[in-house]
């Protein structure tokens, strides 16, 4: 444990070594602390005051007021933990079906391969939003509709890095003797070959992370997310483009820090792929000196 | 060629079969189903019986599937709930209006995507480089939607230059008012897409310029020029278009949430329609002649693919 612990320390340290992935990660600890602990702030993102209605930023809301007189600010703070818990929950959700399904297939790559494959393929033949709009349909707007759909669409991701994985690993010479031993298929999938191929699928859950609040947020600005009055960033970008006249900055900064999130997620996603593909070609030595 | 293609349209089949019958059976799954959307909220039981039989809710799911189905194939997808009208009628309305955008989209997208990745490739890890791969970043970071409200702001709000929202003007009808509502909606998806091309146009000109076939041009005194235009890019190119036919699902959610932003009466207006409204048919009729169009795009790459490099013979 304290081992895991180090490697994390020295990760996150060669993380903050680089400008763009030091400053995503400040801007991504700031919102996921306000949000957690928003409650302590005074801030009330259900208050109204009709008289004090799209107000521009000022002292008292430094982001200006809504339709209904809410501070925009609180509102953004609170729209923050819809956000996160919906990246969280899909990551999660993807990881935990997409993982075991890339594992079994590399693992075996007969007829259990063909099959988990192609039921992939189809749910990569859908385009996410369009997946996740129509089980909305079905499932009716709400929190939890949300999340299941854009975990869902989180699914192939996690199954075909999972098995690419396997694949490269299940004739390395650690496997061949656990395998030698006597290790049941289940034993060499997950406690053997999953912990020696985690980086790629952390990698995966940062970048799906920053793809789920796009598509949260998306689902929220048609209409159909996390249904009002629960903040979002969406459905906020959704009510402030009907008063782009007399309040612009109405949905200018909500968007903004959406954009920063989604940013920020992407720069340690590539900070990270940049690292460990680093790693491994100083381990291997091959491809140092370029392509010949 | 030709076989390929018929068996590659033939593969098609059973994921729409698939993806119909998916679609089919979660509007099954619903309490009160289609029946509770036509009979409205204060209906009696012996209204929402008659509804019921009438439109042969009654019979099993599977027997109503195959009835849908053999009715689909004639291109027969029902009446809308709403408007009564034939689905397909209404996407017929609605398909020129979304292939219209998706093609100055994807011209918008070349314009800035070809020259920004050409421009960074010829030397990597320069500061010019790097600003035009954090502009890849951008382009794909910032969301559609709010990359299109800020485009109207400034045109529409600020400079009153351009309409912000958009009607749909066939462009060989009036060309002048057909791009002043087209140019913000697809500046608004071309930028995205854009950050796709220039990100993986860039990695795959690095690769090829570092192959032999290069140095061999350039050692023989091939101008530079036609080294980059003629030898690397098409070779470049291979890898590029199947991310491009990668990312057109992406695409298609793009074109989506666009027209939502500029209210263009495009088919993804339609779409949401269907949904806010629960409008069964017309949701089922919208999804597959998007999900037919994807799939069409992307043979439609894979045979661009052979076309470009002619060592690639499909059988």
């Amino acid at each position: 444990m304290s081992e895991t612990l180090a490697a994390f320390g020295t990760l996150l340290r060669r993380l903050f070594a680089r400008r763009g992935a030091a400053l995503s990660l400040i801007f991504l600890g700031l919102v996921a602390l306000t949000a957690i602990f928003a409650g302590l702030l005074p801030l009330d993102p259900l208050a109204q005051s009709v008289a004090d209605s799209l107000k521009p930023p000022s002292a008292e809301n430094w982001f200006g007021t809504d339709e209904l007189g809410r501070d925009i600010l609180a509102r953004v703070v609170y729209g923050a933990r819809t956000s996160l818990v919906t990246a969280f929950g899909a990551v999660f959700i993807a990881a935990l079906i997409g993982v075991p399904i890339g594992l079994v297939a590399g693992f075996y790559g007969d007829w259990r391969d063909s099959i988990l494959m192609r039921c992939i393929d189809v749910l990569l033949a859908l385009p996410n939003i369009l997946f996740a709009m129509a089980l909305i349909a079905v499932l009716g707007r709400s929190q939890g509709a949300a999340l299941i759909a854009v975990g869902i669409a989180g699914i192939p991701g996690f199954a075909r890095i999972a098995r690419a994985q396997v694949m490269a690993l299940r004739q390395l010479d650690f496997v061949m003797a656990v395998r030698g031993f006597g290790g049941r298929p289940s034993y060499i999938m997950f406690r053997t070959i999953l912990p020696n191929a985690l980086s790629p699928l952390v990698v995966q859950a940062i970048v799906l992370a920053s793809i789920a609040i796009l598509l949260e947020a998306a689902l929220a600005f048609l209409g159909v997310g996390v249904p009002p009055p629960t903040p979002s960033w969406g459905e906020m970008l959704r009510t402030g483009k009907s008063y782009l006249y007399e309040a612009p900055s109405y949905a200018v900064l909500p968007g903004l820090v959406l954009t920063l999130t989604i940013l920020s997620f992407d720069t340690i996603g590539r900070a990270l792929t940049a690292l460990l593909d680093h790693d491994e070609t100083d381990a291997s030595g091959a491809t140092v000196g370029g392509r010949r | 060629m030709t076989s390929y293609v018929l068996r590659r349209l033939a593969q098609m089949l059973p994921v729409l079969l698939i993806a119909s019958f998916a679609i089919f059976a979660m509007i099954y799954a619903v309490p009160g189903g289609p029946v509770a959307i036509i009979v409205g909220e204060n209906a009696s039981a012996e209204e929402i019986a008659e509804v019921t039989r009438k439109f042969g809710f009654d019979r099993p799911m599977i027997v109503q599937y195959f009835d849908w189905l053999s009715r689909a194939i004639t291109g027969d997808f029902g009446l809308s709930l709403h408007s009564r009208q034939p689905v397909l009628h209404l996407i017929g309305e609605r398909l020129p209006a979304t292939l219209q955008l998706a093609l100055c989209a994807i011209l918008v997208a070349l314009a800035i995507g070809i020259p920004v990745a050409v421009a960074s490739a010829i030397k990597p890890q320069s500061w010019f480089d790097r600003l035009l791969s954090g502009w890849s970043a951008l382009a794909l970071g910032v969301p559609t939607f709010w990359l299109g409200i800020l485009l109207i702001l400034l045109f529409a709000v600020e400079l009153r230059l351009l309409p912000s929202a958009s009607r749909y003007v066939p462009l060989w009808e009036s060309p002048v008012d057909a791009l002043r509502s087209l140019i913000l909606p697809a500046m608004t998806l071309g930028v995205y897409v854009s950050g796709v091309l220039g990100r993986f146009l860039r990695a795959s000109l690095i690769g090829e310029a570092r192959a032999d076939y290069v140095r061999t041009a350039r050692a023989k005194g091939v101008p530079e020029n036609r080294v980059v235009g003629l030898h690397i890019m098409r070779n470049a190119l291979l890898p590029f278009v199947t991310i491009v036919g990668l990312m057109m699902a992406n695409f298609i959610g793009g074109a989506v949430v666009t027209e939502a932003v500029f209210t263009y009466p495009g088919l993804g207006r339609l779409l949401i329609q269907a949904i806010t409204t629960r409008d069964y048919p017309l949701l089922q009729g919208c999804i597959l002649v998007i999900l037919v169009a994807y799939m069409l795009i992307n043979l439609t790459v894979d045979m661009l693919y052979a076309w470009i490099d002619p060592r690639i013979e499909y059988r």
